[in-house]
C-alpha cells in the first residue's frame, strides 16, 4: 500500500488555480521532498492531504484511505506557521494533541515525557509555553507532532524559523522516523535540506509538477560540467558542447569551463582526451546542486505571492 | 466526534477558568451586590435629625412633639405588624392591634397602642409565640430628636434669632466646627393663630416632607381652632371641631402581595436575564481571546489537522456554555450563602423570590431560554473570533454587536419593574435576538403558554439558521488570515459552504 497517492488533483480558489493536475505517489518508508518556491502549491497540497481543504477535482489516498480526520491517529503534521497555547504547560500541550489524535491520556503523557526528555526539555515539562524560549517551544511543537508515532509525517517548511541546533535535531528526527518505518513528506524551498534527507523529490512550479524522481535523476536533468586545465582545447572530443577558456598562465596552461552535451558521461571525455594525447594538469567533475536543478527547471520567477495559500 | 468536542470544550473551559481575570470578574457581581446595600445605607439620610423648638408660650411645642412621637409610634406599630405576620406571632394575641395586618393605622389606634404600653408590651406579648429561630425585632430608627432650647435663645428677641441660630444650623461656617448642626429650628410667636405673625422654620437643607407635613398639620389645627373660637364657638367646641377626621379604612397588600408580590416574583426571572446578559458580556472577551489566540498563534492549522472545523466550533461552544453555567452556579452559591448567613429577612425574601420556580415547567423554560440565549450569542462571538486576527480587530466587531444585544435590556427591566411598556415587551419577545432576555425577565409576571411555546420555537428556528450560516463563516474564515470580510463578502460566505 502506498503511503500517499495524489491522482490528477486540482485545487482552484476562484479564478486562481493553486494546484494543477498534480499526480505523484510516495512509497512507505520514503523521505519525500516537496520542493517549490513561494506560491508553488506546496501548502495547499498538504492541506488537501489533511482534509483541511478539499480538492476541486482528482483523487487523494492517504495510507490507502480518503483524506479525513479518521487518519489523524496515523498522521503527524507540523505546519509552516507554528504556534502553541501560551497558557498551557509543555507536557499538557503534547498530551492535548496526543488525545486529539486518539491516544489515551496515560499513553500521551508517557510518550510526551519520553519525547521532551529526548529533546532536553525534561526539566521544563511543566513550564507554561509563554515561559519557554522560542527554541524550546519549537521542540515542544515537534514533540506534539511526533507524540502519536505517526506512520506518515507531513512537515510543511519544517526548517523555517529553526535555529541551527533545532534544524539538526529535526533532521535527526526525520531520519529516525524513516528508519522506524514512517514515511516522511516535507515541503521546503531550501535545497540543502532536501539534498541531505530526500530519497525522492518532487518539484512544483505554479501548481504544476515539473519533476519527480531521485536526486541523481534530478541532477541528470542538467548537463554535466567539467573544470579542465590543459594546453589544448577539449573541443576536439565528441560530446563537448562548449569549452570556455577562463584563464591562461604564462607557461601556456589554459583553464577551461566545459559543458557537456545531454547524457554525456565525463569519463568518456577523459578517455578521449587521453587517447588524443592532450596533457591534463586538472580534470574536475562539477557536481550539480539541487539548487541549480531547481533554477534550471523552475526558473528564477517562480514566486507567486498573491496571498492565497501556496 | 463527541470525544473531540469534549476535548476542545475541556481545554477551553480550563483555559478560561485558569485565568485570574475570570475569577476577579466572577466575584465582581456578588461583591457589588454586597457593597450596594451598604453603600446605599452609608449614602442614605438615615441619621436622626435634630430639631429645636422655640415656643415662648410652650403650647405648640408640646403639640408638635406629640405629633412627631405619634408618627414614630405608627411606624413601630406597622413594623410590629409585619414582624408578627412574617414570623407567625399573631396567635400570641389575635386581638392585638399589631395582629391586624395589611392596613394603615389611624391616630386613634396609634394612641390606643401607646396607651396599652407600646412596643415593650407588644414584644413581651409576642414572646409567647416566638421560637428560638425567631430573630429579634429591629425597631425603626426615630426620624427626629428634639434638642433642648438654650435659655438665651428661648428668651431672645425674635429679630435676633437669625443671627443666634446661624452658628447652630451651620456650625462649620459660623460656629464650633465640632458641634453637631441642628437640622430644623421652629419658632412659634406669641399669640400664634390669633395674630398674623408667622411661625418660622429654619432648615439646614431643603426641608423634608416627613417634617414639614406634621408641623403644618399641627399649626393648621391651631389656626383653625383660633378661627372657630373667634366665630363664637367655645374653646372645647373649637378643639373638637379641629380633631374631626373622616373615617377611612385603608387596606394595603400583605408583605409580598399585590404589586410588591409581583415585583418580588419577578426578581429571580429578571435577575436570570441580567445574569445571562452579564455572563455573556463578561465571557465574550474570553471566548474571543481563545479563538484569536489560536489564529494569531497559527495554531488553527495544527488543530484542524486533527479535528474538523465543526468539532472545533461545537467544542468551543460547549466550553463557553460550561463557563457561563459555572459563573451562574458560583453566583447562585453566593446568593445561597448570603441567605444562609443572614437567615432572617434575606431568607424570607429569597423564599418569596424563588416562588415562581416552584413549578418544574418554569424551571425548564428558564433553563431553555438561558441556554438558548447563551448559544445564540456565543455563536455570533465565535464567528467574530474566526474573522479576527487580533483582539483589536475583534473588539471592533464585538462592541457594536454587544451594544445591539444589551441596549433593549434597560427597556425590558424598566418595563417589568414599573409595570409599563407591555406592548414593547411583547414585541421584544418575538425578536429572536432579544427573546431569551425578554422572556426570562417576563416569566415572573406570568406569560401565556402559547407565547412561551411560540417564542421558544421561533428562537430554536433562528438558532438553527444562525448555526448553519455562521458555521459557514466560521469554517471559511478560520484559515483566511489577514482578510477582513466586508458585509458583501460576509453574505457570500453565508451563502455557500466552503469546500
Amino acid at each position: 500500500m502506498d503511503a500517499l497517492v495524489l491522482d490528477d488533483v486540482t485545487k482552484r480558489f476562484g479564478e486562481r488555480t493553486a494546484v494543477d493536475a498534480l499526480s505523484f505517489t510516495v512509497k512507505p518508508g520514503e523521505i519525500f521532498g516537496f520542493l517549490g518556491g513561494n506560491g508553488a502549491g506546496k501548502t495547499t497540497s498538504l492541506r488537501m492531504v489533511l482534509d483541511i481543504l478539499r480538492p476541486t477535482s482528482g483523487r487523494i489516498a492517504v495510507l490507502g484511505c480518503p483524506p479525513g480526520r479518521e487518519n489523524a491517529a496515523d498522521l503527524g503534521f507540523m505546519p509552516e506557521e507554528r504556534g502553541l497555547y501560551r497558557g498551557m504547560s509543555a507536557i499538557d500541550t503534547v498530551i492535548y494533541f496526543g488525545r486529539l489524535k486518539g491516544m489515551t491520556t496515560a499513553a500521551a503523557r508517557a510518550k510526551g515525557h519520553d519525547l521532551l526528555e529526548r529533546f532536553g526539555l525534561a526539566g521544563s515539562a511543566k513550564m507554561q509555553i509563554d515561559k519557554l524560549s522560542k527554541g524550546m517551544a519549537q521542540k515542544v511543537q515537534l514533540a506534539a507532532t511526533l507524540v502519536n508515532g505517526p506512520k506518515l509525517l507531513l512537515l510543511d517548511e519544517p526548517f523555517s524559523g529553526l535555529d541551527p541546533v533545532n534544524q539538526g535535531l529535526l533532521e535527526d528526527e526525520i531520519l529516525g522516523a524513516a528508519r522506524g518505518g514512517a514515511t516522511v513528506i516535507f515541503s521546503t524551498h531550501v535545497m540543502q535540506h532536501a539534498e541531505r534527507l530526500c530519497d525522492r523529490l518532487l518539484l512544483l512550479s505554479q501548481g504544476r509538477k515539473v519533476f519527480e524522481g531521485t536526486q541523481p535523476e534530478a541532477r541528470g536533468r542538467l548537463p554535466a560540467r567539467l573544470g579542465i586545465v590543459s594546453r589544448d582545447t577539449p573541443m576536439r572530443c565528441p560530446g563537448v558542447d562548449r569549452a570556455e577558456e577562463v584563464a591562461t598562465d604564462p607557461d601556456g596552461w589554459r583553464t577551461y569551463d566545459v559543458t557537456l552535451g545531454d547524457g554525456i558521461d565525463p569519463a568518456d571525455v577523459l578517455q578521449c582526451l587521453t587517447e588524443q594525447g592532450i596533457t591534463l594538469r586538472r580534470f574536475d567533475q562539477h557536481r550539480v546542486s539541487l539548487h541549480e536543478v531547481f533554477l534550471h527547471l523552475v526558473g528564477t520567477n517562480s514566486a507567486d505571492t498573491q496571498g492565497q495559500p501556496s | 466526534m463527541i470525544h473531540n468536542i469534549l476535548l476542545v470544550a475541556m481545554r477551553e473551559f480550563r483555559q478560561i477558568t485558569g485565568m485570574r481575570s475570570f475569577w476577579l470578574t466572577l466575584l465582581i457581581l456578588p461583591i457589588a451586590l454586597a457593597i450596594g446595600p451598604i453603600a446605599t445605607k452609608l449614602m442614605g439620610s438615615d441619621k436622626v435629625q435634630r430639631v429645636m423648638l422655640i415656643d415662648p408660650e410652650g403650647r405648640e411645642a408640646i403639640a408638635i412633639r406629640a405629633r412627631l412621637d405619634s408618627d414614630r409610634q405608627r411606624r413601630i406599630l406597622t413594623a410590629l405588624s409585619r414582624y408578627a405576620q412574617r414570623y407567625d406571632l399573631d396567635r400570641a394575641d389575635p386581638a392585638a392591634l399589631w395582629a391586624q395586618h395589611d392596613r394603615l393605622y389611624d391616630d386613634a389606634e396609634v394612641t390606643a397602642f401607646v396607651k396599652a404600653g407600646g412596643m415593650p408590651v407588644a414584644l413581651a406579648t409576642m414572646k409567647r409565640a416566638t421560637t428560638p429561630e425567631t430573630p429579634a425585632f429591629d425597631p425603626p430608627e426615630p426620624d427626629f430628636t428634639i434638642v433642648p432650647t438654650p435659655p438665651a435663645i428661648a428668651k431672645a428677641d425674635p429679630a435676633a434669632l437669625d443671627r443666634l441660630l446661624k452658628p447652630l444650623i451651620q456650625p462649620g461656617e459660623f460656629g464650633d466646627k465640632k458641634a453637631k448642626p441642628l437640622d430644623y429650628v421652629v419658632y412659634i410667636p406669641r399669640g400664634f393663630g390669633t395674630s398674623t405673625t408667622a411661625a418660622r422654620l429654619w432648615s439646614s437643607e431643603q426641608p423634608a416632607a416627613n417634617f414639614v407635613q406634621p408641623l403644618q398639620s399641627v399649626l393648621t389645627l391651631r389656626v383653625r381652632a383660633a378661627y372657630l373660637q373667634s366665630t363664637g364657638l367655645s374653646p372645647d367646641q373649637a378643639r373638637a371641631a379641629t380633631t374631626l377626621v373622616p373615617a377611612i379604612a385603608i387596606s394595603t397588600p400583605a408583605p409580598g402581595g399585590g404589586r410588591e408580590r409581583m415585583l418580588v416574583r419577578s426578581i429571580v426571572p429578571l435577575l436570570s436575564a441580567y445574569i445571562l446578559l452579564m455572563s455573556l458580556l463578561l465571557s465574550g472577551n474570553w471566548i474571543l481571546q481563545g479563538l484569536v489566540e489560536e489564529r494569531s498563534n497559527k495554531l488553527i492549522e495544527t488543530v484542524l489537522a486533527c479535528i474538523s472545523p465543526d468539532e472545533l466550533l461545537y467544542g468551543k461552544l460547549a466550553g463557553t456554555v460550561a463557563v457561563g453555567l459555572t459563573m451562574v452556579l458560583v453566583w447562585a452559591l453566593c446568593a445561597a450563602g448570603a441567605a444562609f448567613v443572614t437567615q432572617g429577612a434575606v431568607g424570607t425574601f429569597l423564599r418569596m423570590a424563588l416562588a415562581p420556580l416552584a413549578s418544574p415547567w418554569i424551571i425548564l423554560v428558564m433553563l431553555y431560554f438561558f441556554l438558548a440565549g447563551y448559544l445564540m450569542v456565543s455563536m455570533i462571538l465565535l464567528a467574530i473570533g474566526a474573522m479576527s486576527d487580533s483582539m483589536r480587530d475583534a473588539q471592533s466587531y464585538l462592541t457594536p454587536v454587544l451594544l445591539v444585544i444589551a441596549m433593549p435590556f434597560t427597556i425590558v427591566a424598566q418595563g417589568i419593574l414599573s409595570n409599563t411598556g407591555a406592548t414593547a415587551l411583547k414585541v421584544l419577545t418575538w425578536i429572536p435576538l432579544y427573546t431569551p432576555f425578554t422572556m426570562l425577565a417576563r416569566l415572573g409576571g406570568g406569560v401565556s403558554v402559547w407565547e412561551i411555546v411560540g417564542s421558544a420555537l421561533t428562537l430554536a428556528l433562528f438558532i438553527a439558521i444562525e448555526f448553519v450560516l455562521l458555521a459557514r463563516v466560521f469554517r471559511a474564515s478560520l484559515l483566511n488570515a489577514g482578510q477582513k470580510p466586508n458585509l458583501a463578502a460576509l453574505a457570500r460566505l453565508m451563502r455557500r459552504d466552503p469546500a
